[in-house]
């Protein structure tokens, strides 16, 4: 029994990781109509930020973070204001494929010009609670519990933001109809830039959770990234709610398959398949995801 | 056109030849390097190889090039892919016409370079790739400078066994080079009656937690943790083994074979975790080292800010192999090179090179057989790897131990 406690609480603390990553992804899937493939690169970039906080401005480890979650804020809506404004013009005719290909470019971007600014050997940032937690007869390091718990802190002030304040209503009046948004006096256009904002800076909250935990490398970004899809998929395309289910479900599953597959000598080897074994049987009795929407397309 | 057309042509064609021969003798000579640059590769490494080779490309030219010309090497990023490795082998050879290729970091990228060195014959030196297979397939156009698994998993084999281990764990990346790791140790753990579980492992896999409790729950417990892992993906399997309490523990060591725990930036990625850890080191030992190996690590430092991994050197010496071939074989035609390279003879900074040229066993041929490798064991947080105690061979330890067992 108290195996499977500790193998549950370290995958719902991974859930929790991949949840916020999924957040930000449904968020900017929501009201930009689009799939951001840099979205990995920001969760990147959010744990350099954090570190070279540290590091250079003596910045505490939380205060770091949230140096990391503002300085990417305002990097996702610069992005958004100077790539993606073509996405809301007339004259762009395939704004799927735009919005794909961009995003593609931007990951790309991002990944080799952080190789070259931050060199390519892996970082470790200073931990946020250095240590090891005994909690009866489960061992978990400190930095793995912060991580969890202040994700779910972010994760409740997300859902906070979303559906008690005028903002988050916005938010969701505009990811339903932007015309209809529009016509009832919300700017659209602020709301876009607001979107990709949050995104970043939530994917950026993950990155500078997790560094402690992972490592730092330049392309540290590339598998949350797919697991962020997987999640997004599973919850079901463009529901925050279920974003977050999908991604504790995630990680519970992938923990919990790794623990207790029968053959031990392929668990881990199988894990990330196991994952997406999950979500194709999630899609067959449910195609639309968990939580998800039918017809979501920019207009 | 008339006859006196006619003569200027035959003129100017006859006088080409000379001509063309004038200025063919001042072009340098390019020569290829192949290794990851960039993600999804070891490009952590692979830079660090890049730059020893640019080290001695500009050393060499200092001293006037090979055969009075300078040298010109061409980077090719692989990406730690092999069909970037096909790609970048073709492009070196049909486009840049290189005389030789040297490099490469991941075995598996390497097997692909290598066929297309092997179709048109040109000479290619695989630096830091341990796949058995490399050497095996017998290609005369390939030569290594590092060892192969049979030499470095042997190592470790005979290690474990006289180290006393009788129950080990082993987590191996799911690669070439780590598959030949895994097929060549297994069977002398067999031989000497140890027993052991095999587990593989993605090479972008960083959270390890599951499975490193999973080993915990094994009865018997295991007393030896060894990783086959040549990547950043060691650091958080480090870290997390040792938040675990699984290895390096009193009860339970921690072995690394692969080559991260011996960069630059080792010790800040897993601190106190790396205390007790041992890994290999692909090159000699401090104590025998000699005044290339000396100024090299100097130079190396003073241009890149930075201490050489076993890889730099690897990558260094490579490049001088290949250019006292091209001056003993006095032309930089390909079948010449070749067997001016199975000729090699030559004291460098991993001491003295020669390439074996019989087929028993079949690895061996064209590989540097003496190729140094010997393993350390950290005692201290912060250690560099050539001030770390040597724990085997035991020709070669620096201490009385085999193994240092860690106090709690």
């Amino acid at each position: 029994m108290d195996y499977f406690v500790l193998q549950a609480t370290n995958g719902a603390i991974i859930g929790v990781i991949y949840a916020l990553i999924a957040v930000g992804v449904t968020i900017i899937f929501s009201i930009l109509k689009i799939v951001n493939f840099a979205h990995g690169d920001l969760y990147m970039l959010g744990g350099y930020t954090a570190y070279y906080a540290i590091t250079f401005l003596g910045a505490p480890p939380l205060g770091a973070l949230a140096l990391s979650m503002a300085a990417l804020f305002l990097f996702g809506a610069l992005v958004e204001r100077l790539l993606l404004t073509p996405l809301y013009s007339e004259r762009t005719e395939r704004k799927d494929e735009y919005g794909l290909l961009v995003t593609f470019g931007l990951a790309f971007f991002l990944r080799n010009t952080a190789l070259i600014v931050f060199g390519p050997f892996p970082l470790r940032p200073r931990s946020f609670v250095p240590g090891v937690a005994h909690l009866g007869s489960l061992t978990v390091t400190w930095d793995r519990i912060f991580a969890g718990a202040l994700g779910v802190a972010l994760i409740i002030g997300l859902l906070y933001f979303m559906h008690r304040t005028l903002w988050g209503q916005a938010l969701d009046a505009v990811s339903q109809s932007r015309e209809s948004a529009a016509i009832v006096g919300i700017n659209p256009r602020l709301f876009n830039s607001l979107a990709f904002a949050v995104g970043a800076a939530l994917a950026a909250a993950a990155g500078a959770l997790i560094a402690p935990v992972y490592s730092l490398a330049p392309d540290m970004g590339v598998l949350p990234n797919i697991q962020a899809y997987v999640v997004v998929i599973l919850g079901g395309m463009g529901s925050v709610v279920g974003s977050i289910v999908a991604g504790i479900l995630l990680g519970e599953a992938e923990g919990l398959f790794t623990a207790f597959f029968p053959d031990p000598t392929r668990a881990l080897a199988y894990t990330n398949a196991f994952g997406v074994l999950v979500l194709m049987a999630v899609l067959l009795v449910r195609p639309t995801g968990l939580f998800g929407r039918r017809h979501v397309r920019m207009e | 056109m008339g006859l006196a057309g006619v003569v200027v042509l035959v003129t100017l064609g006859v006088m080409l030849g000379p001509l063309q021969a004038l200025l063919g003798a001042a072009e340098p000579i390019k020569l290829g390097w192949v290794g990851p640059l960039s993600p999804p590769g070891g490009y952590a490494d692979g830079q660090l190889m890049k730059d020893a080779a640019m080290l001695a490309t500009d050393e060499i030219n200092a001293k006037g090039g090979v055969l009075g010309r300078r040298l010109e090497v061409s980077y090719q990023d692989t990406r730690g892919l092999p069909e970037e490795g096909t790609a970048a082998a073709e492009r070196l050879i049909s486009q840049e016409h290189v005389v030789a290729i040297m490099g490469e970091f991941h075995s598996s990228v390497f097997l692909a370079e290598m066929e297309v060195a092997h179709k048109n014959g040109i000479p290619i030196v695989a630096v830091d790739v341990w796949a058995n297979k490399i050497t095996a397939m017998g290609y005369p156009e390939v030569f290594r400078v590092a060892p192969c698994q049979a030499l470095i998993a042997t190592q470790w084999g005979n290690w474990i066994a006289a180290a006393g281990f009788k129950n080990v764990a082993v987590l191996y990346e799911k690669t070439d080079g780590g598959q030949s790791a895994r097929d060549v140790l297994l069977p002398i753990l067999r031989a000497h009656g140890i027993r052991y579980d095999v587990v593989g492992a993605d090479l972008n896999q960083t959270d390890f937690t599951a499975q490193i409790e999973r080993f915990k729950t094994h009865t018997p417990p295991y007393d030896l943790f060894v990783t086959i892992f040549s990547e950043a993906g060691l650091y958080p399997l480090v870290q997390q083994s040792y938040s675990a309490g699984f290895a390096p523990t009193k009860h339970t060591g921690l072995t690394n074979s692969g080559g991260p725990a011996t960069t630059p930036t080792f010790w800040k990625n897993v601190g106190e975790a790396g205390k007790y850890l041992l890994t290999e080191v692909p090159g000699l030992p401090r104590a025998k080292w000699n005044a290339i190996t000396t100024a090299f690590v100097a130079n190396f430092k003073k241009r890149f800010n930075s201490p050489p991994t076993p890889q730099a050197i690897e990558s260094y010496d490579a490049e001088y192999i290949l250019a006292d071939a091209i001056k003993r074989a006095g032309t930089t035609d390909p079948k010449a090179l070749i067997a001016a390279l199975e000729k090699t003879n030559i004291v460098l900074g991993r001491g003295r090179y020669t390439f074996a040229t019989d087929h028993t066993p079949d690895w061996h041929y064209h590989q540097f057989v003496d190729a140094p490798v010997h393993l350390i064991q950290y005692d201290t947080v912060g250690q560099p790897p050539d001030g770390a105690p040597v724990v085997w061979p035991r020709n070669l330890a620096t201490v009385s131990y085999v193994y240092n067992r860690p106090p709690r």
